[in-house]
């Protein structure tokens, strides 16, 4: 069967020419510090802080201001110096919910520290004072699911293997090329933390071929690591490049790429002996241990239909629409502004093209985009099998969407609606405009729902 | 107010849109259909538009009386007509035309669900009405007028054969058209002009078509008429209908899933090439299709699937 050279994921799409990419790959991260930030209690849905500070106080930059209230929760630090202007709810993606607001009153330092200029000596450094260290500062997932970076390291199995994920698949984001192309050296040395925090043998840090300069850099920075003397026990460090396709940078899909291996259905990366986080992740380990310095910021890349798209690094709670404008605006009349990528990011329903719909970045929020607001409507299947084609869990999207339309989730159970991982390349294929990836989200929220509920059951 | 609050990605879509598609298979049989204007004459192009605009009519019609979505313009229905047009003869009588549209569309797509629902091909079940209905009438052919010949009825190429006459016709002029037989059906080149314009725009499945075709030719090839191996293969490959069915009859999206659609292309072929070898009929294409069509869904069963994080370690 050759499983071991087989070295690519079934199924994908490439859903654009990767002009969208060219908007930005140029674009230096500049950085920009706005004059209030809205931090929002829930980083990620659901993921719910409780805020220690209150209005009138003043905080300062990488201060603790929210300590996690939820499984899925992160502790929340102040990402400027100034004070609190209030704490009330906002809407922010068609949710409400709790924010504290801050003005800005002093002028943004960065530090400077060897770290971020020299490989860093991690000798002094235990695996224990590493995770402790982005537990408590705050440090999250940056490429998408925000969920609470220490959780996957913090287990007592050791990782074979840490996977970085720098594949940055979705059109239009270029951060995390940004980042790996102009801060390399932190991130090898975060790299390297978060290899020691694994307990891995080995790290790959997982490009594709669209990011050919940023691999080149890294690849340097990890010969320049090697030489540079520092009795260095952390082994391999390798860069890998893989063909570009989309959800290349699917947690899952980079598994069975880079090592020809399967997450078992219901279970963990780390349960085939994996540990995958993302570039900007890396990145912010190094600032968190290394530097003293708490998850209170993030690379955003701005594009799509603005006058200006550009990457910028920012605290986090600035608002999309001070980014938008940093970015000279829109384009056009009628653009839906979504956080995140084109391809899995969100926009509110309401009021898509105006000021009330935006959003504020949080830890996990890589893009704001603008793109046209196009309405589709939907036609009947014609059994084309695309979607079939491109899941690359291997499900057949259609059946789902039929099974789901008619409520039966035994149905939706059997054909594995469990398994999506929502990446949308179903509805992205789809001839007759289906929202495949709608439903099929449904579909498995709501098998995973009732597989939840039969296992309380029974114990 | 049960508006969802948030829009979820993708917020990108493919360009090829259900009604891209049709159009493009559409403009892949014009070649075909200036072809039968050339060797039948206009009346080829008239049938044919009358066939098209029956189509249309009745599935806009339909759909309008009992309020459903209306999908009369994406040129599915032109598909379906045209092809219809092409399985008949240029002498057949214009008003077998429309009840034969009416049929196609009405009973064997719309009644069945419209568009991707259907679980056999509309234009071979309406030929396939009409032959039923009408023998004498849609399957009696006429040499092409660029022949000079009378215009008397002949048999087809196949059927020629099949009585123990003679072809009567070089390979050549089955290449290019030059028989009697049904509009669309003749000309092999200008067919797989069709096919190869479809192939570019990457809207179908070469591999069934191939598969179809190959099927056809290996078994009558090896139960030649003269006992094993004697088929005369180039003869059952450009003698009938052969090519238009597997250009745009096999490759029809049916009820089958993706590595199924091989196993039907095959099942198509071995029942093509079965009715061709034993039975009276001289052509097949029409019942092999079809039969297969009904099995499609029993061959779906025979695909192994493999879901992410099932494989045993």
């Amino acid at each position: 069967m050759g499983r071991k050279q087989n070295l690519t994921f079934p199924g994908g799409i490439h859903p654009t020419d990767g002009s969208d990419k060219e908007l930005t790959a140029n674009a230096a991260i500049r950085p920009y510090w706005p004059h209030t930030v809205t931090i929002l209690s829930e980083q990620t849905p659901g993921a719910a802080c409780r805020f220690l500070v209150k209005p009138g106080d003043r905080v300062k930059e990488g201060q603790l201001i929210g300590e996690p209230a939820a499984f899925t929760a992160a502790p929340l630090h102040a990402s400027v110096t100034g004070s609190v202007l209030s704490i009330k709810e906002v809407e922010n993606l068609g949710r409400r919910g709790l924010a504290c607001i801050l003005r800005r009153e002093e002028p943004h330092t960065e530090p400077d520290a060897p770290y971020l200029r020299e490989p860093a000596d991690l000798n002094g450094i235990s695996r224990e004072e590493i995770i402790r260290g982005i537990r408590e500062g705050g440090l999250t997932g940056m490429g998408g699911a925000g969920f609470p970076t220490f959780r996957k390291y913090e287990g007592d199995r050791p990782a074979e293997t840490l996977l970085i994920n720098g594949a940055e698949c979705e059109p239009y984001l270029t951060c995390d090329y940004r980042l790996m192309l102009e801060e390399s050296l932190p991130l090898i040395n975060g790299v390297r933390l978060l290899k020691k925090a694994a307990g891995a043998r080995k790290a790959y840090i997982c490009l594709e071929d669209n990011k050919l300069p940023a691999a080149r850099r890294l690849q340097n920075v990890i010969e320049q690591t090697a030489a540079s003397g520092i009795p260095d026990a952390e082994g391999h460090l390798e860069v890998k490049v893989f063909p570009t396709r989309y959800p290349q940078g699917g947690e899952r899909q980079l598994i069975q790429t880079a090592l020809s291996l399967e997450v078992p259905m219901g279970g963990l990366p780390l349960d085939v002996g994996v540990v995958v986080s993302n570039a900007a992740t890396a990145r912010a380990a190094a600032d968190i241990v290394l530097g003293g310095i708490p998850l209170t910021r993030r690379v955003v890349t701005v594009t799509g239909q603005v006058e200006r798209p550009g990457n910028y690094l920012v605290p986090i709670g600035t608002s999309a629409e001070d980014l938008l404008r940093l970015s000279g605006g829109l384009k056009a009349q009628n653009c839906r502004i979504i956080a995140g990528g084109p391809m899995t990011g969100s926009c509110a329903a309401s009021r898509r093209g105006g000021k009330d719909g935006l959003f504020y970045v949080t830890k996990s929020t890589s893009g704001i985009l603008a793109l046209p607001d196009t309405a589709y409507e939907e036609q009947p299947c014609i059994r084309c099998l695309g979607c079939e084609r491109v899941c690359p869990a291997g499900l057949v999207p259609y059946q789902i969407d039929f099974a789901c339309l008619e409520k039966d989730f035994d149905l939706c159970e059997r054909l594995y609606a469990g398994e999506c991982i929502a990446c949308g390349c179903c509805s992205y294929i789809c001839p007759a405009r289906r929202e495949l990836t709608l439903r099929t989200r449904l579909a498995r929220d709501t098998v995973k729902q009732r597989q939840r509920e039969r296992k309380a059951e029974n114990t | 107010m049960n508006q969802p609050s948030v829009i979820h990605g993708p917020h990108l879509r493919a360009g090829r849109t259900t009604r891209y598609i049709m159009l493009h298979v559409s403009i892949s049989l014009i070649p075909a259909l200036l072809g039968a204007v050339y060797f039948f004459g206009t009346r080829a192009l008239y049938l044919t538009i009358l066939s098209v605009a029956a189509c249309v009519l009745t599935e806009y019609l339909w759909q309008r009386l009992t309020r459903t979505q209306t999908t009369a313009g994406d040129f599915s229905a032109v598909v379906t007509g045209m092809l219809l047009a092409f399985n008949m003869p240029v002498t057949v009588p214009g008003w077998i035309i429309p009840i034969t549209a009416v049929f196609s569309i009405l009973a064997v797509k719309l009644l069945f669900g419209g568009i991707g629902s259907n679980f056999v091909n509309p234009a071979l079940m309406g030929r396939l009405l009409a032959m039923v209905l009408w023998p004498g009438l849609v399957m009696q052919y006429t040499p092409p007028r660029t022949l000079n010949a009378d215009a008397v009825s002949s048999a087809t190429v196949l059927g020629a054969v099949k009585t123990g006459n003679e072809p009567g016709y070089s390979l050549l002029q089955m290449f290019l058209g030059e028989t009697p037989g049904a509009l669309g059906e003749t000309s092999k080149l200008l067919l797989l002009a069709g096919f190869a314009y479809m192939c570019y725009m990457g809207i179908v499945n070469a591999e069934a078509a191939l598969t179809y075709i190959a099927a056809v030719l290996l078994l009558t090839f090896v139960f030649g008429p003269a006992g094993l191996f004697t088929g005369d293969v180039l003869f059952n490959l450009c003698g009938g209908s052969l090519i238009l069915g597997a250009c745009y009859m096999v490759t029809d999206y049916v009820f089958v899933s993706r590595k199924g659609r091989l196993l039907h292309a095959a099942a198509a072929g071995v029942l093509t090439a079965g009715i061709r070898i034993f039975s009276v009929y001289p052509e097949g294409v029409c019942f092999g299709i079809l039969t297969a069509n009904c099995l499609a869904g029993a061959l779906s069963l025979v695909q192994k699937r493999h879901v992410y994080g099932t494989r045993k370690a």
